[in-house]
């Protein structure tokens, strides 16, 4: 089914699919899908949407019996740990609410976004006519976590979000909403996948972070989807002074994704980090970029990204450091290193770095290649076989980012999907 | 009766990028022996010791190289280190994200065969004593392998990597180049330490000083591609004091690079 056919089925629907949602709510879907309706398909430098096949019927999703083995291979499902698992777009288990610390709200995003403070800040940091799917997916979206952290509040732990695609032909369309009052501090790690049968499916998901003054955010993401997944996310938080957010992203699937993750520093002071690995496998095709844009004076970021290519995919890894006009005292860095393991496999590294103010630091550093010769030497020198020191030079070159995973649980959870992939 | 190792050399011939740089050694190794090699930039040294342990740059086009009667150039490179070949690396590389620790383990326990690895604990202990011999901080366990290492901290890693891995024959390429005095003096203590029968070592360098510390039994000079001079360590005294020129007039040798030397 193309495009051109989901588009006129979003005509007939929206009121009927969302009949629950308030007034205001469906205004904005509607406002949303008219936008979808009326902006061209995006240009993408790499990547076309265009014709991609995938099946998407808008309907409410009705709840999956066997989620729960596929969710307990990412999370532990009952410790202390605040975990919100959706199944198709619908919330079916919520655990670890019974003592968060007074001025933390985690609530499922539809039943938040009924509140008009939340509808304020909905499409503020993302907006919704972005582009064709960021208004597609504003129209659209299911479900997903909204999480308000009041001022001067401390989230102990790590919140949990799991939005798991157990059907076919249905359309994933998450949305989250973090917000950090001034001085507080979270940490929300984010997991995707859909069961390896789900072949063909939608996944279009849009989060947005607001981090007010002085705030310390930590929000991470891992993407795992089966093949001929189509995938579009948009992952963006904007940083008041001194506020702090930071990504880490693992985009492991094997469908063809664009993604953009990163920050828009508005604030004096304010500073992003993110650390990004992908896998592709079989003909998986990511498009990714990582996108810092320095609004204020003495913004900092610093991006580091490492990718490793296998059988025929495709990676391209972007890494945008723009810093306006007023930014000065910004300063801005960035490294994307690929590897690819087999003679099909591709990879880019693009740094772009745009750049209108003088006072200003910015670096990058980017390479693409295949395992060092000279590294493999090295390793055998020592007695290492061939294929332990290509295993210790792959595992060693996507180390420092799944340092960087929050929680132990899922970092085991994603060395072991990296460990089947690459064996 | 010690198991005495023998590296033996014959008439070793090999080219980089179809260039002839090595265009005939003969030279045997054996347990209890110190051997140097000395000689000008460009005159062969690093390409045998890189040869020998199989360094994918460099092709054998002729001559022959035993370990202990089995011919090494049948082997790949992780083959010649499990039979005891090593070798200290003038750059040695960097590893992102692997432990020197972690590394040193698994090379070890690769030597000894599954079944046979070192117990965790026991390994550790072993490791922390030898970084301690070679005045190395028990931190540097830890650190990604030779990342961010200075010059004279690589080189001390590749002698703990040595005394960790106890080699048979150890080739040691250029290991003095950039080490400071008391550096130097603590390499030439880890090397000391494994001396012994079933040890030999070639020490490949420009310069005399270290064999101040390590005594060596032969002195071999290298000069286009092969070995043209070979005595004791009064040689290298002499090397030392008077430079190579007086030998390039005896040996009638205008350019002593390979380059030169068809």
């Amino acid at each position: 089914m193309s495009i051109a056919q989901v588009n006129s089925e979003i005509d007939h629907d929206i009121q009927k699919v969302f009949a629950n949602d308030s007034v205001v709510l469906r205004e904005f879907r509607e406002n949303a899908q008219r936008r979808y309706q009326e902006l061209p398909e995006p240009y993408f430098e790499r990547s076309s949407l265009e014709n991609r096949l995938y099946s998407f019927t808008p309907s409410e999703a009705t709840e999956h019996a066997e989620w729960q083995k596929a969710v307990e291979s990412l999370v532990e499902l009952n410790s202390d740990n605040p975990l919100l698992v959706f199944v198709n777009g619908r919330l079916v288990f919520l655990s670890g609410m019974e003592n968060l610390p007074v001025g933390v709200t985690i609530k499922p995003m539809r039943e938040a976004a009924q509140e008009a403070d939340v509808m304020k800040l909905l499409g503020s940091v993302v907006p919704v006519d972005e582009n064709k799917w960021t208004a597609l997916q504003s129209a659209f979206w299911q479900n997903g976590v909204y999480i308000r952290v009041s001022k001067n509040a401390v989230m102990p732990g790590v919140i949990q979000v799991v939005h798991l695609t157990t059907e076919k032909g249905r359309g994933i369309f998450p949305r989250n909403l973090i917000v950090a009052d001034a001085n507080s501090q979270l940490s929300v790690l984010d997991l995707y996948a859909a069961l390896d049968d789900v072949e063909e499916e939608l996944h279009v998901g849009i989060t947005e972070v607001v981090a007010a003054e002085g705030s310390q955010i930590s929000y991470g993401v891992i993407s795992n989807f089966p093949k001929k997944t189509t995938s579009y996310w948009v992952r963006r938080a904007k940083a008041a002074r001194d506020a702090r957010v930071d990504f880490t992203v693992g985009e492991l699937g094997e469908g063809y994704t664009i993604g953009e993750f990163g920050s828009l520093l508005e604030g004096e002071g304010s500073a992003s980090n993110g650390h990004a690995v992908a896998l592709g496998t079989g003909r998986a095709h990511m498009d990714l970029t990582a996108k810092m844009v320095h609004v204020a004076k003495f913004s900092q970021s610093d991006t580091s990204a490492r990718g490793v290519m296998q059988g025929r995919a495709e990676g391209i890894y972007r890494g945008v450091t723009h810093i306006q006009k007023g930014a000065s005292g910004a300063v801005g860095e960035q490294s994307e290193r690929l590897l690819m393991l087999s003679p099909k496999s591709r990879a880019d590294a693009i740094p772009t770095l745009l750049i209108d103010e003088n006072d200003v630091k910015c670096g990058h550093a980017a390479s693409v290649g295949q395992i060092s010769e000279e590294q493999l030497f090295y390793l055998m020198s020592r007695g290492i076989s061939e294929v332990e020191a290509k295993r210790m030079i792959v595992w060693g070159f996507l180390d420092p980012v799944l340092a960087a995973l929050p929680v132990d649980r899922v970092r085991q959870a994603v060395v072991q999907i990296l460990e089947r992939k690459m064996s | 009766m010690a198991n005495i190792p023998e590296l033996a050399i014959k008439g070793l011939q090999a080219s980089v990028e179809g260039k002839e740089i090595l265009k005939g050694v003969d030279l045997t190794v054996r347990g209890g022996e110190v051997h140097a090699i000395m000689g000008p930039n460009g005159t062969g040294k690093s390409t045998l010791a890189s040869s020998l342990m199989g360094h994918p740059k460099y092709q054998i086009t002729s001559g022959s190289a035993t370990l202990d009667g089995e011919d090494l150039f049948a082997m790949k490179v992780d083959e010649r280190a499990r039979k005891g070949l090593f070798l200290a690396m003038q750059y040695p590389s960097e590893v992102t994200g692997v432990s020197n620790a972690n590394f040193l383990r698994i090379a070890m326990n690769s030597r000894r065969g599954e079944g046979n690895e070192v117990p965790v604990l026991k390994f550790h202990k072993e490791l922390q004593s030898k970084m301690k011999m070679l005045s190395m901080d028990a931190s540097f366990a830890e650190r990604y392998l030779n990342e961010g290492f200075s010059g004279g901290e690589k080189k001390r890693n590749e002698i703990l990597q040595m005394a960790v891995l106890q080699p048979r024959i150890a080739i040691l390429d250029e290991i003095d180049s950039g080490l400071d005095i008391d550096a130097l003096k603590i390499v030439a203590q880890g090397v000391n330490a494994l001396r012994g029968p079933e040890f030999g070592v070639l020490i490949i360098t420009h310069y005399q000083r270290i064999l101040d510390y390590v005594k060596p039994d032969y002195v071999h000079v290298m000069m286009q591609g092969r070995i043209v001079r070979s005595g004791g360590q009064e040689l290298a005294e002499q090397l030392e004091a008077q430079g190579y020129d007086w030998l390039k007039e005896e040996l009638g040798i205008v350019d002593e690079t390979v380059s030169a030397g068809v």
